[in-house]
């Protein structure tokens, strides 16, 4: 019954954390916070929880909602109130001329004005085309989408400039990259409130499972109500023999494995479910994309296209998206964990490291360890927001152990030239970097890399980069069960 | 995934993943080929022209490689993947071999023990990918003819058992590399057309679906546990 209590006042002062926060992020947007202390990092699960707006915080954050009151009119009054406006802003033009030229500018105006006003007309058409229900909702929302768009470059002119700037240099990448940023930065384009709408859409469903806060306390390994499983986890580098003791847990607990399994497996739905409308949603948003700025359809403008699309889209979301992948790899962080803290003070060697390719001498390493420059690397990997970023974090982690890997070879002079970093040397090293990289999160991280990194990556260095990593992490989440053997000789 | 470009005037990209066990030479065979510039002999004998480019992204690094072919008028983007041979990192095979065109399975003619280990991978390959993959096994460092412990008629009677060719190299005297992938690739854009073929109306994309081939499971024990009792939303 305390704990009822207890938990009720914790929820009460949760809330107005999140009001304090929801007034504090408003101008910073929601950021990721690198934890201080690397070994907490597990046990703060719980804490991030906090972190999240509540769905309508973070809709008033994105752009602010338009007052169209256009809503309220059909689709035909609304034609005629824009005719309306146009003829309006037609005479008030020809009226500022000056009487001579009036006259020859005014046919060219009333013809424009003409164009213009059938062009509302065929929009008009199309709309109650779209209302009239004999087409299924996809369709529909694509024609008011489309209508949409014909309607806001009524209303602007910066599309057609770009348009007509793109059709004289249809490859020009600055300038496909040019556009799509200006596109970004216009809330009241229809592009980006389909954006903001299906963004907000991801965070709602996101929130309620990621805001609700977990059953066990942060101490999650410690406590016998864990898996049978994470009871060997934390005991295994202690006493082995310990194990024996998971069999004979009392029928309450079991009936708790089965609630978590229960959960978990919810948990894994949710999230399939999640990343499915993620795709949905980006390829949905490409494609209007395509629809409003024909020139962008080739195969380089539309990858550069993906590229801000996806960055716009995933920067928000990035972390509440994260805490769930980290809800359903719990299990593999807290085993990496474990080979973390057991492997703290491992060589390269102990993890399998051929020898000349680092330096035992630590003279030579100035009072560092080696690879370090790749172990920075790969921790500025939680700070991206968007998978894109990540990829090229984890393609940079690589190169740099290439380079470490040629630095040190260079030292072990006699055999210099025989140094080609073959996967065989590759995933030691990457492994040892990981380990000391010392964060159980990259585990999460990647496997949400994989689902949202599209296939034509997967099958370039990108892929290759990723797929390295993976594997390196599956090796280290590994260790620490101890199937596999200490590699070399373990110095004393 | 073979994916075809403009019409009529396609470019083949393909995934070739390398495996076999360490120290059979299966980085220095891939480093010979992509390093090595084209050679004029190979030209006009199997009258394809080679352009190289290398992604050498520092120096001397040889895990992933790319190079670009030309091949009867068809261009060839080849991606080979080099693996891990040891042991422990084999549970990770499928992240690697997934959406492969082609693999490479090297052993060294002096080691039975690493034909075994290019048996155990054929099993599993075609288990997990069927006939869609092209299978190459390569008997490397036949400069070693003298300590030769696997038989030529073995492994060739194996290669043919299960629908690979079998190929004799040496990296060291760079014998043999050329044909090996010009062949490959030959082969996997055979299997790319008759795939289209297959499709009907020469649509010119023959592209995997998004998430063409699962991912390993990456926790078996939250898998089984999961697998009875569920009927949760």
């Amino acid at each position: 019954m305390v704990a009822v209590e207890v938990e009720k006042m914790l929820r009460l002062a949760e809330q107005c954390l999140e009001r304090v926060k929801s007034f504090k992020i408003i101008d910073s947007g929601p950021k990721y916070n690198p934890r201080p202390g690397h070994r907490r990092v597990l046990s703060e699960g719980g804490g991030v929880v906090s972190l999240f707006l509540p769905p309508e915080v973070f809709q008033r954050l994105q752009t602010v909602e338009s007052q169209d009151t256009r809503k309220e009119l059909t689709p035909i009054e609304e034609a005629s109130r824009l005719n309306q406006k146009l003829k309006a802003n037609c005479e008030a033009r020809l009226a500022r001329l000056p009487p001579a030229q009036a006259r020859t500018q005014k046919t060219s105006l009333t013809l424009s004005l003409q164009r213009q006003m059938m062009e509302n007309l065929i929009i008009a058409k199309a709309r109650r085309f779209a209302a009239s229900g004999t087409i299924n909702g996809e369709e529909q929302e694509q024609r008011v989408l489309y209508t949409n768009i014909l309607e806001y470059e009524q209303d602007h002119d910066w599309p057609k400039l770009w348009k007509a700037k793109l059709k004289k240099n249809p490859d020009d990448a600055t300038l496909v990259t040019g556009l799509v940023s200006c596109l970004l930065s216009c809330p009241d384009h229809p592009v980006i409130k389909l954006l903001k709408r299906l963004q907000y859409r991801v965070y709602n469903r996101l929130y309620p499972i990621v805001s609700k806060s977990l059953p066990a306390s942060p101490a999650l390994p410690m406590k016998p109500s864990r898996s049978t499983q994470s009871l060997l986890i934390s005991d295994s580098h202690q006493n082995v023999s310990k194990s024996g003791t998971g069999h004979s847990l009392s029928s309450d607990l079991d009936q708790e494995f089965l609630v978590q399994d229960l959960e978990m497996h919810a948990l894994k739905k949710h999230l399939k479910a999640i990343v499915k409308d993620i795709h949905i949603a980006i390829d949905q948003l490409l494609s209007l994309c395509l629809l409003s700025f024909e020139c962008l359809n080739t195969a380089n403008s539309k990858d550069l296209c993906v590229a801000s699309i996806e960055e716009a889209f995933f920067t928000p979301i990035w972390s509440p998206l994260l805490t769930l992948f980290r809800k359903v790899h719990r299990e593999r962080e807290l085993s990496f964990e474990s080979s973390m803290r057991l492997y703290q003070d491992a060589s390269p060697g102990d993890v399998g490291v051929a020898s000349k390719l680092y330096p035992q001498d630590h003279v030579v390493l100035h009072g560092s360890y080696p690879y370090e420059s790749a172990v920075q690397e790969l921790r500025l990997l939680c700070r991206d927001c968007c998978p894109q970023k990540k990829l090229e974090c984890i393609v940079r982690t690589l190169r740099l152990i290439c380079a470490c890997a040629e630095d040190y070879c260079c030292l072990h002079e006699a055999d210099s030239k025989t140094a080609a970093i073959g996967a065989d040397d590759l995933l030691p090293i990457l492994s040892y970097v990981a380990l000391h990289c010392e964060l159980p999160q990259l585990v999460s991280e990647c496997a949400a890399l994989e689902e949202f990194i599209h296939e034509g990556y997967l099958i370039g260095e990108e892929g290759y980069c990723l797929t390295s990593m993976q594997s390196a992490l599956q090796y280290v989440e590994s260790l620490h069960t101890g199937g596999f053997q200490l590699h070399n000789t373990k110095s004393a | 995934m073979a994916t075809g470009g403009g019409a009529g005037n396609k470019t083949y990209s393909f995934k070739v993943v390398l495996l076999g066990e360490g120290c059979v030479g299966k980085t220095s065979l891939v480093l010979r080929y992509c390093e090595n510039k084209f050679n004029d002999k190979h030209i006009t004998t199997l009258q394809a022209s080679f352009l190289t480019k290398k992604l050498n992204i520092t120096g001397k690094r040889a895990s992933f490689l790319t190079k670009k072919l030309n091949i009867t008028g068809k261009r060839v983007n080849l991606a080979i993947w080099d693996t891990a041979g040891q042991e422990r990192f084999h549970a990770l095979g499928p992240i690697y071999y997934r959406d492969s065109n082609g693999a490479i399975l090297v052993y060294d003619i002096t080691d039975e023990d690493s034909f075994q280990k290019v048996k155990n991978w054929v099993k599993e390959l075609r288990k997990m990918l069927g006939n869609e993959i092209c299978l190459c096994i390569v008997g490397n460092k036949v400069d070693l003819e003298k300590e030769r412990h696997v038989s030529v008629e073995e492994a060739e009677g194996y290669a043919e058992s299960v629908g690979a060719k079998h190929y004799h190299t040496s990296a060291k005297l760079n014998k043999g590399i050329e044909e090996l992938f010009l062949d490959l690739c030959k082969r996997m854009m055979e299997t790319a057309q008759a795939e289209e073929r297959a499709k009907g109306n020469g649509a010119s994309q023959s592209t995997t679906s998004r998430r063409g081939v699962q991912i390993v499971d990456d926790d078996p024990q939250a898998a089984t546990a999961a697998g009875g009792c569920c009927s949760s939303a």
